[in-house]
């Protein structure tokens, strides 16, 4: 995305400007903040009416971060919505939000969960215990215990890329442009601008956690915990017997 | 409008919490439940209830040692366990926690110690080869009510800070409605003190059977098993009504699922039966009134750790959980079950329960009551 990336050159040093309308982290929360450079907010747009579903995002990201097989830092979320005789495919990145209230940082007993001063959420996985306690109270369900390091895994932005000056892989690799990572504290970012003009929305509002992955044309039935018929496949789960019944609601 | 959606792609997650989690809280909730039906009996020396505190002090020291290996098997990184003891993290419970358990363990370590002095002196008087050994565990004392009662009190304010951090460890995670209730508190309390009666039942039980203990136990059974059923029923009550958003999201996540409405019955079944039985008859039931107990109070655990994480965050429907059969399922179950069982018979091979300790002042019991070894 060339207009994320050259996000990246107008980001450091910009006004908090285009931020105004979102809410500032609780102030014990933002000085326990370490690392990271706090001129920039890092966030994420997803415009799910230009994803296709492809999950070249889940492989990227794969690839990317060596996510172990069958744990995901990324997934593209697909449903099959009817809606009075209509039927259609929704899809629905999910990632971890960067919560500006996150509550997986509360609960850690060690620090490892910590928020970088830029906004981004890291586990620091030389110091986790692998209790689970964040992967418990994350309410999206973001974070995952990594089998090969044995402790508390998900998505970092990339953090790696980002330092570097490069986007996330998953944006990196979008065919349909519909992942675009920017500086909120830059007004003139794309994501600034998407934030000010589109009122995306964020998944899950009520629970007060004030994401940093906003989604434009969300169909409101995702927003939260989704009532539906479960999936039809999962990795890593077992091949199971609703299935062909699940298949006859479509 | 109606509609209907079908998730087609989703990530399963797996338990973070794994059956060990659910070991631990059993075990030490079945701990601090021996500590508090100890009390009576030691700490404020109720003659008519020390025979049954003897067992429920067995009850509180082997769960209470066993409990915090479950624990730390839990953790993926065991071997940094230490990680906790070096930073300050006050707004993480299970950071608390870290520091409560230690300070349970050894204060009912000392509290045992004081109960079970005068046992230690009176082996020390036998004529045997170890009786050097229990003179020096003694270390030259006897019964002493006022030492009793002080480290009494001391494992009564352990007890209560575990009560109080595991309850609210799983109570504060709001991204999980079914925990996140200040009822889980009170219903793990409540329901620690069942399964400890229950276990205290059992021991009792293989340990001479006295009919005292275990009528005066079944009847405190019942009384426990009445308040989780008003507990349970509340909690119904707010849920159905709707009163109670976070109730009713809790009871809406699971409602609509046959193994949750199956699980529902099985758990009402298991506190309704051992209370009717222990209310009806509380001679002669103790076996399995006990039994029951100690299966209804490992089976909330499971149901809230390993079924509460079985309802995803953001997904359809529920994940599916089998258990494995390794040590992060069925052996991590076994295990504990049998380092429990290991503490049972090393504890009582060293401090015999005594054969009939209830009727009189313990200490003229004569020493050789140490013949008899309860769980054999
Ligand atoms: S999405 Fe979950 S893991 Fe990510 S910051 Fe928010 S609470 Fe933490
Ligand atoms: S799993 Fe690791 S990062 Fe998560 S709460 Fe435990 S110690 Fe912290």
């Amino acid at each position: 995305m060339d207009r994320s990336r050259r996000n990246f050159c107008l980001g450091a040093g910009a006004a908090a400007v285009g931020a105004a309308a979102l809410a500032a982290p609780p102030a014990d929360a933002a000085a326990a903040r370490k690392g990271g450079d706090p001129a920039n907010r890092w966030a994420m747009v997803v415009d799910v009416r230009k994803c296709v579903g492809c999950q070249a995002c889940t492989v990227a990201c794969i690839m990317e971060n060596a996510v172990p097989a069958n744990s995901f830092r990324t997934i593209v979320s697909t449903y099959e919505v009817t809606e009075g005789g209509r039927a259609g495919t929704a899809m629905l990145p999910r990632l971890c939000n960067h919560c500006e209230d996150a509550p997986c940082l509360p609960v850690c007993p060690t620090g490892a969960t910590f928020q970088r001063r830029d906004g981004i959420v890291v586990v620091d996985n030389t110091v986790c215990v692998g209790c689970g306690y964040c992967v418990q109270a994350c309410p999206y369900d973001a974070r995952f215990i990594n089998h090969e390091t044995r402790t508390a895994d998900k998505c970092t932005f990339c953090v790696h890329r980002v330092d570097a000056g490069l986007l996330p892989a998953c944006v990196e690799t979008c065919v349909g442009g519909a992942r675009i990572f920017g500086d909120l504290n830059d007004p003139g970012s794309t994501v600034s601008r998407l934030v000010r003009t589109q009122a995306p929305k964020v998944l899950k509002p009520g629970q007060g956690t004030d994401p940093r992955v906003f989604y434009i044309g969300l169909d409101p039935n995702l927003e939260g915990k989704v009532e539906g018929t479960p999936t039809l496949w999962r990795p890593s789960a077992r091949p199971h017997a609703h299935a062909p019944a699940a298949k006859e609601h479509a | 409008m109606d509609t209907n959606i079908v998730e087609v792609i989703n990530v399963t997650r797996e338990v973070a919490w794994l059956p060990w989690a659910v070991q631990y809280f059993f075990l030490i909730g079945l701990s601090v439940g021996g500590v508090l039906l100890s009390l009576p009996g030691y700490a404020f020396a109720r003659e008519e209830w020390r025979a049954t505190g003897r067992v429920a002090l067995l009850v509180a020291l082997t769960c209470g040692l066993a409990a915090p290996v479950a624990l730390l098997s839990d953790l993926h990184q065991p071997g940094r366990f230490w990680h906790f003891y070096v930073v300050f993290r006050p707004t993480s419970w299970m950071w608390w926690g870290s520091l409560i358990i230690p300070f349970y363990v050894a204060g009912l370590l000392v509290y045992a110690w004081t109960c079970l002095r005068e046992e230690l002196r009176e082996h020390g008087a036998v004529d045997s080869r170890l009786a050097p050994l229990y003179r020096l565990a003694a270390a030259g004392g006897g019964r002493n009510d006022a030492l009793i009662r002080a480290a009494g009190l001391v494992a009564l304010a352990g007890a209560a800070a575990v009560v109080l951090y595991t309850g609210a460890e799983v109570a504060v995670v709001r991204a999980r409605p079914l925990w996140n209730t200040p009822f889980l508190p009170v219903q793990f309390a409540l329901t620690a003190l069942a399964g400890a009666a229950g276990l205290v039942l059992i021991l009792n039980r293989f340990a001479g059977a006295d009919r005292a203990v275990e009528v005066r136990v079944n009847r405190v059974l019942a009384a426990t098993l009445a308040a989780v059923m008003a507990v349970g029923g509340l909690w119904l009550a707010l849920g159905l009504s709707g009163i109670e958003p976070t109730h009713a999201e809790a009871l809406g996540s699971v409602v609509g699922s046959e193994a949750w409405r199956v699980t529902a019955v099985w758990a009402v079944a298991a506190t309704a039966v051992p209370f009717a039985i222990a209310l009806a008859r509380p001679s002669g039931t103790g076996l399995l009134t006990g039994l029951i107990a100690v299966h209804s109070a490992w089976m909330f655990r499971w149901t809230v750790f390993i079924g509460g994480q079985s309802v995803p965050k953001t997904g359809a429907g529920f994940y599916e959980y089998a258990l494995p059969a390794g040590p992060d399922g069925l052996l991590g179950i076994a295990g504990t079950a049998g380092l429990w069982l290991f503490l049972l018979l090393v504890i009582t091979a060293i401090v015999p329960t005594p054969r009939r300790p209830a009727s009189g002042p313990v200490r003229a019991a004569p020493a050789a009551g140490r013949a008899v070894a309860a769980a054999e």
